[in-house]
């Protein structure tokens, strides 16, 4: 016996092991989430337990799954691991060659007994374990800060020897917590706040505003492709459409320069409550920061927000520019980001934008004319389209 | 009798079926790329998701693939593109490149008093790395050295001549064209690689340069916006797209045993033919053999024409040229009796077998 393959990964919870009534709800969802995220797999199964979830690779790459997990949130980590008989002799063995393979220089093993009726004790079977791999490799036990922990769990029926735990993405899994609105422009923030959202366990549904002629068809296939991104953490995305351009044609009509982008946003807000009341939403989130531009100074963000009637989410309120950006990097949002195409509001961009607005000023505008049907046509005429994951949205048969 | 064998894989290749039927569907897609309408859109998204992929299989990153018409322009490319930027500055190559990238060499040495250093491989058929690094000069700004050679199939080792590189500013690129599809790759050696589709069984005029994206080049032609503005002219959208296809194809067979056996097969078949000498060594990629036989090269290709079997002699780009060739005559063969012999999976062990039977023929007939 020169090599090993793992049998299983064993997923841990993250946060939810500290919630006791729902825990139920919560398994049931994340499981449901590790099933969708490998349904490229169909030769694995999945093994339910009060404290973790296993699934069996039955001879699937462990790198591959493993691979596919990092975007599962409510994981908080994982463990390939192999499965020995009920048998001590088998374990050990198996444990050699498992600290053989990597370049390891300490261990320490950690036993836990789920079955006590097991003849040998927590300690015993560490000293049994650590014993034979000292007699017969050179490396050295560490009980403080050893290169690799082993894991040994006995069952009633059978062993598990396990790696070390690596670290998985953590949060709620996608979907436990209820559905939030995104406002998805096509910049670096909102895939970025999107995805803060569905790690506290919010389903995502995005909203979009086009101004077609005055936006190009790249600029909204340019949101799709970052939403199809975010289907790696939330397999199915709605995205909603809405044709902006009259109204937004309006605003600038009635409107000072200076408060267009202030009335403009404000326009969004109230579209965005029409969204949420048609799709049974009741939280608006987008990628807003203090400050970034003249729209989320604090006065803007207050003025702009006040419109709306449901509760706003800005999970980056208080993040830099360059962490924003390291984020996006790390879910792979910012290379799409940062292609060059007009948005709704790049285009008409007033040189003189108020850094703070008064609300009495935004209502006299909004006076000069009748909007509100407006808001009810953009809606009405709204396309929602379906992202899955996987979907490349090309001509695969090219490829 | 056996006819229209084709032992002739490092000159061009067959084009894949597969390739070939995706190819002509996406002739007829003739929307410009670069146009803002849906069509040219699609065929924009196309194109930059084959540069992904192309990327993705090579394990860099998109914006580090600039397509080219092939090898022989991302040579060009290279050299011309960096000179330019450098002049009067110093370049290390080695005596054996393709002619793309000699005939480059010349013309920049010509016209921008470029100086060349031309390092002789060893009598194995590699470059030494020790011999590059003595080569190195304070205002060498670069290196290139092909990963396998074109006409005798030796491999040289990047990695060894990046470590003797140290920390020179100079920067390294390699005409990797032989290479690719037949042994691994590894693009983290290099700063910057050429590559062709037609040698990994993909379309004629399609290929593409790797260069790392931090890296500033002057453009070989200008004109628009098209590869990052550095190589203007409307996109080959057609060859662009199906590349990754005709990668990911190619790269599926590297591993293929067959061509081992082909190879000892063909080894163990020249050595009992009378006259042969074998010419490559087992520093090499295993479908190319290079031989001498006691008959002069065209009269031998000539008379294996005739039997149906497609062999060269020395590298087909200088075919038709009386100059000897550079490569065997660095590794002192005699180059007027030399054959190239290079299969692939397209051939059979019946196709080296007549192969075989022939060559004897002649050489007995003709000696």
């Amino acid at each position: 016996m020169n090599d090993i393959k793992y049998d299983y990964i064993l997923c841990r919870f993250g946060e939810l092991t500290t919630k006791g009534k729902n825990r139920k709800d919560f398994i049931d969802r994340l499981f449901q989430n590790i099933k969708k995220r490998l349904k490229d797999y169909p030769l694995l199964s999945y093994e339910k337990q009060h404290d973790a979830i296993i699934i069996h690779l039955n001879g699937i790459d462990h790198d591959t799954v493993c691979d596919k997990l990092k975007t599962v949130y409510g994981l908080s980590n994982y463990s390939g691991a192999i499965r020995c008989a009920r048998d001590l002799d088998d374990v050990k063995a198996k444990a050699l060659v498992l600290i053989k393979k990597h370049p390891y220089k300490t261990f320490k093993v950690n036993a836990r007994r789920q079955d006590k009726s097991y003849p040998l004790n927590s300690d015993m079977i560490n000293r049994e374990i650590a014993g034979h791999i000292l007699r017969n490799s050179d490396v050295k036990v560490d009980v403080h800060h050893p290169d690799i922990m082993l894991y040994v769990i006995v069952k009633n029926d059978r062993i598990y020897l396990m790696d070390e735990k690596i670290q998985a993405a953590g949060g709620y899994p996608v979907g436990i917590n209820g559905k939030t609105l995104v406002m998805m422009s096509g910049g670096i923030d909102s895939p970025v706040a999107a995805s803060m959202m569905m790690k506290r366990g919010m389903k995502v549904e995005c909203l979009h505003f086009a101004s077609m002629p005055y936006t190009s068809k790249q600029a909204l296939d340019k949101v799709l492709d970052l939403v199809k991104i975010l289907t790696d953490f939330q397999d199915e995305i709605k995205v909603h459409i809405i044709p902006f351009t009259d109204l937004q044609v309006k605003i600038y009509e009635h409107t000072d320069t200076s408060y267009a982008i202030t009335i403009l946003r404000r326009m969004m807000y109230r579209i965005a409550d029409e969204v949420c009341r048609r799709r049974h939403i009741k939280m608006i989130a987008n990628g807003e920061s203090l400050g970034q531009v003249a729209s989320q100074t604090p006065e803007s963000l207050s003025v702009i927000g006040g419109v709306s009637e449901n509760l706003i989410i800005r999970p980056l309120a208080c993040l830099d520019k360059i962490e924003i950006i390291d984020m996006a990097k790390k879910i792979g949002t910012y290379e799409t980001s940062i292609l060059p195409f007009e948005d709704c509001c790049t285009i008409f961009a007033p040189k003189d934008p108020v850094t703070k607005p008064h609300a009495d000023k935004c209502e006299y505008y909004e006076s000069k004319f009748d909007w509100a049907p407006y808001i009810k046509e953009c809606v009405d005429k709204m396309e929602t389209i379906v992202i899955k994951n996987g979907d490349t949205r090309l001509e695969e048969d090219l490829f | 009798m056996a006819s229209n064998i084709y032992l002739d894989n490092v000159s061009t290749t067959k084009v894949d079926d597969e390739v070939l039927a995706t190819y002509t569907k996406l002739l007829n897609d003739y929307y410009n790329s670069d146009a803002l309408y849906d069509g040219g859109v699609t065929v924009f998204r196309h194109q930059e998701h084959s540069r992904k992929l192309i990327a993705d299989m090579l394990g860099v990153k998109s914006n580090e693939i600039i397509f080219t018409s092939g090898a022989s322009e991302a040579n060009n490319f290279v050299i011309k593109g960096l000179s330019l930027m450098h002049p009067k500055g110093h370049i290390i190559t080695s005596y054996y490149e393709h002619s793309s990238v000699i005939e480059a060499l010349k013309q920049v040495e010509r016209t921008l008093g470029i100086d060349v250093t031309y390092i002789k491989p060893q009598s194995d058929g590699t470059i030494d790395p020790m011999d590059v690094k003595r080569a190195l000069r304070d205002d060498t700004f670069l290196v290139t050295i092909m990963k396998v050679n074109n006409e005798i199939g030796t491999i040289n080792d990047l990695k060894a001549i990046r470590d003797a590189l140290g920390g020179h500013k100079a920067l390294f690129h390699s005409d990797m064209t032989q290479a690719l599809g037949k042994i691994k790759i590894d693009l983290s050696d290099v700063d910057m690689a050429s590559f062709s589709a037609h040698k990994i069984h993909g379309v004629k005029g399609s290929g593409f340069m790797y260069k790392k994206a931090h890296i500033k080049i002057e453009p070989l032609i200008s004109a628009g916006q098209q590869e990052f503005h550095l190589r203007g002219g409307t996109s080959n959208s057609p060859a662009n797209i199906v590349l990754a296809k005709t990668l990911r194809l190619a790269l599926e067979k590297v591993d293929d045993k067959r061509i081992d056996e082909y190879h000892d097969y063909l080894i163990n078949g020249l050595k009992a033919i009378k006259g042969v000498v074998i010419n490559s060594n087992d520093k090499g990629i295993k479908s190319l053999i290079n031989i001498s036989t006691p008959i002069k090269t065209e009269p031998m290709i000539n008379a294996l024409n005739l039997k149906g079997i497609m062999v060269s002699g020395k590298s087909t780009c200088g075919s038709k040229e009386n100059e000897p060739s550079r490569t065997l005559e660095a590794m002192h063969i005699d180059s007027d009796h030399a054959l190239r012999i290079s299969f692939d999976l397209n051939n059979t062990k019946e196709d080296l077998a007549y192969f075989l039977e022939c060559l004897k023929e002649i050489i007995e007939k003709y000696e």
